[in-house]
């Protein structure tokens, strides 16, 4: 089913309409639409429940849209979810894996249900090596692992699974600034690959070295979507401040585009 | 200080699921047990009166003392004894009186109608044992630990706040909590009783006192066990587990272990055996009474003395018998003695280690203060044995022959009026005693210290654990 | 996909700290139940042998057929070892006697009353309470557990279709539980063998049908704690929801049901039951009297017949009599019949009633079935007491025959007359009897067949509840929010 057209112009990941009303009445998500192309590195800013985590719940079908879809390879992920989540990785705010499990286990758990099943111990070791985990630690149970270690592992996951997309939900929560910096390097190199990387996060610091498009999203609402390229000279910080402080409509307005 | 420590520790339980279920369920419990033991009790009641009716009624219309072949007395019911029932439904209930053979009781329960055996009872005492245990520990299990995974511990303890203060609150607090909460349900149980009409005397009810002071004292030990290992360990998943096998071992394992090791390290000679050893003797003595019977020589034959012949002939019959019995007596009371003997020394073997398990002190306690212990069968019988002398006198009295020989005497008469019959009512009522309030208090305080010490060595393990706690 | 995943379970639980503490008190437990079991079996055989040779010896020492009387005792069965049922509970003999009817007695548990106070430990208990508290121990956060760590949203992140990621939670968790408690009841098995039990081929498949229907107990709760935890979002819920499940099915339903049947069927006291026997039997021994004293007043006089005459005459008239006493106890012993009858059926409605009740709970249908199939079920009472009676009429018209044949009575006789005084006869000469060919009681044959029939229906119920919790588990997760 996989038609793999040149990465240029391939649009991986695509919010259409994407609404999510809960059952309690609160509208998470407002019609946003959005894209990202392979090779692409998408940040979404919002603070505490903007609705961030909610779009990827939609992306990976742990909800049903109230109205219009999320994409993935052009598959709504609601109608064929199986086919969809084929074609992306997801890495967690918090990387929890098994505890009891080794990292190696882990990975080779993962891997197989994400359909790879013909890797060998050297492998792991080369995907565990090349997100920053020595050797040393491989066979040590996850439990032991540091926040930082876990996510290395999360990331080591969506590496080895090959899918065109990765999502990921606020991945540098909590880490330090060197962590923060192999990860986002890592990010990098993903992205070089030609993977679509979408990820959501309120660390404006960690977005503004890497990322290729901003978005970002209050009350459901996006409120901003610009290329970085467009942002370059402008005050990023001063512009997400402004919106965190509710300031959003008429400042945001004022700094220019907004894009609906 | 400590009071807000109080506070909100019994703030903390209140509020919570887990008590709101766990003290769900236990209330249901406990009023069932109460509802099932008064409705239980009433039903023996009845049929304890509907047997001495029948008792009674099959002696109505015989016109001679001597003619009365069967009387029987049976175990009243208690209360109390629907409520801890111990082992009152594993022994026999009716002694038969009449005949001079040794005193037993036949007819348990259990054996009797075996389908409340099929799954036993649901007891207070059986409540108590397995149900609050488990809840104890299910409330207790994460007071440390499980404050420190959620970070309230590193919280309380950043301020001035001594952690002797801390725990002593906790334990205050949830005891106090929990115990009040028990208590609530107890007496919505207790006042159950007098409204299905069941009537406590006031020993009985200072014995219900006892008895629910005995449990909350053994409620307070799973308590004080639970706080105890959630404070040596660091995860409350662990200390649930550890703390789920401690009970599995006191509740389940340790008490029935010890009495099986006990009945292996001690061997007590089977009733069979013994009943062999009686029953062979007593054939032989009576053919040596048949054969001394022929003995007998009248000191006259005419006819005239034939009242006095008659009179001869019973002495003699009398004596013989008597040595017969002597005899016997002198066998089985040897017999039984070398037994019970037996019999003591592993039930205080067994006992002493299954107090290991302050399980075994809950059901020796609470079984001593509702009269269904171990004794209750040695008690039975003495008293039974103490009616029947009764029971002897008063046939003596009414027909002049001692009923102790065991001899039947048929009185053929002819063409005399018919005599007035008997009254059976005039037979002397069997009237139980219990052991006394004293008696019974005596008996179980061992085991009332016993759970008491337990509770202060776990409170003072807890709060030695707490002291050096890592509460990182 | 589902190898992979069923071998992720297998390993979680087996490298799970908690598991090597259960399995260790497990395996214990198991194998110290059995050891104790087999003990007790053991001593149980011995005190059956010694006590059925002292009842022989005790017929022959027994010097006229009159008083003949025997001991019949119940035998041990080594599937007691399993499951104590209540065999502790009912008595262990009766005696045989033309006067008294079967009645077992002398339990084990009122002759020695302290194993009552903390009863038997057997292996149908320890699987009934202590394998069922494990099962949902592990997995009572089968899918919650994996929610709150997050590794759901991982998993779910991939292809995994959800149906198949629940039964590969149940296959794992059921292979992972169910494989290593076989090592202790192989070792179970093994140590039976070792301490010289020897069991027949009817023995081995009702053991082998217990165990296989423990395991189904095993698996009701297995799959019942990942029900339980595919309608909770939090652990601790599930956790207490499984835990007073629990507490319900194994200890509450089974003993508020006998409960409850008991408060709806009312059945007789055995007192009320005998005194109505008693009550009959003075009548009908009243009566007999009666007719005795006129018989004897009617007949001829003895002073007309010589001293040789007389005597025979004397013991001819006493056979007439006993012969005539005989009849009135075999209407008392019908009487009785009629009456045992009736309180049977009584018993059968409440004991249907209870069982229906208590097989609400899968725990107590399992109880019923161990039981059944150990045959230390309920109606052991009752097919003792049927085969003993049934010795008892072919015991009774043995020694009747045989006194017939020998003549003898047995008892002492004195008689007084004006003329001669007093005179003491302690009936003819006794000739040493010979007990070999007397009936000898053959406990009653359990077979395999009347073992399983019963628990046809509670095998019904543990599969019937097994799939319930399964499809409600598999519901369940299918709409299960994995966030």
């Amino acid at each position: 089913m996989n038609e793999q057209p040149t990465r240029e112009t391939t649009l991986r990941l695509e919010a259409v309409n994407l609404t999510k009303r809960y059952e309690d009445g609160v509208l998470a998500l407002d019609h946003i639409n959005f894209a990202v192309q392979s090779g692409e590195l998408f940040v979404m800013l919002g603070g505490n429940g903007a609705g961030k985590t909610t779009a990827i719940n939609l992306f990976l079908n742990f909800l049903e849209p109230t109205e219009g879809e999320a994409r993935i390879n052009g598959i709504a992920s609601h109608r064929e979810p199986l086919k969809a989540k084929q074609h992306v990785a997801f890495v967690s705010e918090n990387v929890m894996l098994y505890g009891n499990f080794t990292a190696i286990q882990n990975l080779d758990f993962f891997a197989r249900i994400g359909g790879k099943t013909d890797f060998r111990r050297n492998d792991y070791r080369d995907v565990l090596l090349r997100v920053g985990l020595p050797e040393d630690v491989h066979d040590k149970r996850l439990k032991s692992f540091s926040k930082g270690m876990r996510q290395k592992c999360g990331i080591a996951i969506a590496i080895l699974k090959d899918a065109s997309a990765i999502l990921l939900d606020e991945p540098t929560a909590g880490l330090d600034p060197k962590a923060g910096h192999e990860f986002v390097r890592l990010l990098d190199s993903l992205r070089s690959e030609g993977k679509a990387v979408f990820m959501s996060t309120h660390d404006i610091f960690r977005a503004r070295e890497i990322a290729d498009t901003f978005a970002i999203l209050d009350r459901g609402r996006i409120i901003m979507q610009e290329p970085a390229s467009n942002l370059a000279g402008k005050d990023l910080e001063t512009l997400y401040i402004q919106y965190m402080a509710g300031h959003n409509n008429s400042s945001v307005a004022a700094a220019g585009g907004i894009h609906a | 200080m400590l009071r807000t420590v109080i506070d909100k520790e019994v703030r903390d339980i209140v509020t919570s699921t887990k008590f709101a279920v766990a003290f769900g369920v236990c209330a249901l419990l406990i009023i069932a047990a109460f509802y099932i033991g008064a409705t239980h009790f009433k039903v023996s009641q009845e049929q304890y009166e509907a047997s001495k009716a029948v008792n009674l009624r099959q002696m109505e219309g015989v016109t001679d003392w001597m003619q009365i072949q069967q009387h029987r007395i049976f175990l009243p019911p208690k209360p109390l004894a629907a409520l801890v029932s111990g082992v009152s439904n594993d022994i026999g209930r009716t002694v038969e009186i009449v005949g001079h053979r040794e005193i037993t009781a036949r007819d348990s329960k259990f054996n009797e109608e075996p389908i409340f055996a099929v799954f036993r009872l649901l007891d207070l005492e059986f409540i108590f044992q397995v149900v609050l245990s488990l809840f104890a520990i299910l409330l207790g299990y994460d007071a440390i630990s499980g404050e420190k995974e959620k970070g309230t511990l590193r919280l309380s303890l950043a301020n001035a706040l001594p952690r002797s203060t801390y725990i002593l609150g906790k334990f205050i607090g949830s005891f106090a909590a929990l115990s009040v909460a028990l208590l609530v349900a107890i007496a919505i149980g207790c006042l159950l009783l007098p409204t299905l009409s069941i009537s406590l005397t006031g020993e009985e009810w200072g014995r219900l006192g006892l008895i629910i002071l005995v449990g909350l004292l053994y409620f307070g030990v799973f308590l004080g066990a639970s706080v105890f290992v959630s404070s040596l360990t660091h995860r409350s998943s662990n200390s649930f587990l550890l703390l789920l096998v401690m009970w599995i071992m006191t509740v389940m394992v340790i008490p029935r272990a010890s009495v099986l090791l006990a009945g292996r390290a001690v061997d007590v000679p089977s009733v069979d055996e013994i009943d062999a050893e009686k029953a062979t003797l007593a054939s032989q003595l009576w053919e040596e009474f048949r054969a001394d019977l022929s003995g007998f020589k009248p000191s006259s034959n005419s006819q005239a003395d034939i009242e006095k012949t008659m009179d001869e002939f019973n002495k003699y019959m009398d004596s013989l018998t008597t040595l017969r019995n002597e005899k016997i007596a002198a066998v089985t009371d040897r017999l039984n003695e070398s037994r019970r003997n037996a019999q003591v020394s592993q039930q205080r073997l067994a006992f002493d280690l299954a107090r290991l398990s302050p399980a075994t002190s809950l059901t020796l306690a609470t079984g001593t203060l509702a009269g269904t212990s171990l004794d209750l069968k040695g008690h039975f019988l003495e008293e039974a044995l103490a009616y029947r002398e009764g029971y002897y006198d008063f046939m003596e009295e009414k027909t002049g022959v001692n009923m102790r020989g065991g001899g039947m005497f048929m009185r053929m008469s002819h063409g005399e009026e018919e005599p007035d019959p008997i009254n059976p009512r005039e037979l002397p009522d069997f009237r139980y005693q219990p052991a006394t309030l004293a008696a019974s208090v005596e008996s179980a305080v061992v085991d009332m210290g016993i759970l008491a010490l337990f509770n202060l060595l776990f409170f003072a393990g807890a709060v030695m654990a707490f002291l050096k706690y890592d509460a990182r | 996909m589902l190898s992979t995943l069923v071998q992720k379970e297998l390993r979680a639980m087996l490298l799970s700290p908690k598991f090597v503490a259960t399995f260790a008190v497990c395996s214990i437990l198991m194998l110290l139940s059995v050891f104790t079991g087999v003990q007790e079996y053991g001593a149980a055989v011995r005190q059956y042998e010694t006590s059925t040779q002292l009842s022989e010896q005790q017929m022959r020492q027994e010097t006229t057929w009159a008083r003949m009387t025997t001991t019949v005792l119940r035998q041990p069965d080594p599937m007691q070892i399993f499951v104590g049922g209540l065999t502790y509970d009912i008595g262990r003999w009766s005696g045989i006697s033309t006067r008294n009817s079967i009645k077992l007695s002398g339990s084990t548990y009122s002759d020695d009353p302290i194993f009552a106070v903390f009863r038997h430990i057997d292996f149908a208990f320890i699987v009934q309470f202590i394998l069922t508290l494990f099962a949902i121990l592990f997995t009572y956060d089968a899918v919650n557990g994996e929610r709150e760590s997050g590794t759901l949203k991982l998993v779910f992140a991939n292809a995994i279709p959800r149906a198949r990621y629940l039964l590969a939670k149940c296959i794992g968790s059921w292979l992972g539980l169910v494989i290593p408690i076989c090592i202790p009841i192989i070792l179970c098995m093994l140590l039976v063998g070792v301490m010289g039990v020897s069991l027949s081929a009817v023995h081995w498949g009702r053991l082998v049908t217990f165990l296989g229907i423990s395991l189904l107990l095993f698996t009701f709760f297995i799959v019942l704690g990942v029900f339980i935890s595919s309608l909770t979002r939090r652990s601790s819920v599930s956790f207490l929801a499984a835990l007073v499940v629990w507490i319900g099915f194994v200890l509450i339903i089974p003993r508020t049901a006998v409960m409850a049947a008991d408060q709806i069927v009312r059945v007789p006291r055995v007192a009320e039951i005998e005194g109505q026997r008693d009550g009959y039997a003075k009548d009908r021994w009243a009566t007999f009297m009666e007719e005795s004293q006129e018989r004897w007043g009617s007949r001829c006089s003895l002073e007309e017949l010589d001293e040789s005459e007389r005597d025979t005459e004397l013991w001819n008239r006493m056979q007439e009599e006993d012969s005539l006493r005989r009849i009135v106890e075999k209407e008392i012993e019908s009487y009785e019949t009629r009456l045992q009858e009736d309180l049977r059926r009584r018993k059968a409605a409440q004991q249907h009633l209870a069982f229906i009740l208590a097989r609400f709970s899968p725990a107590s249908a399992y109880q019923l079935a161990a039981m059944f199939l150990a045959g230390t079920d309920i109606s052991l009472k009752a097919r003792y007491v049927d085969a003993m009676t049934a010795y008892r009429t072919q015991f009774n018209d043995y020694v009747e025959k045989k006194q017939a044949e020998t003549g003898s009575t047995g008892g002492v006789m004195i008689t007084m007359s004006s003329e001669s005084g007093i005179s003491i006869t302690t009936g003819r000469d006794d000739v040493g009897i010979d007990v070999s060919e007397v009936p000898r009681f053959s406990p009653p044959e359990y077979t395999y067949v009347a073992a399983v029939a019963p628990i046809i229906p509670d095998f019904g119920i543990l599969a019937l509840a097994t799939m319930v919790a399964f499809m409600g588990a598999f519901i369940a997760f299918l709409r299960y929010d994995v966030r």
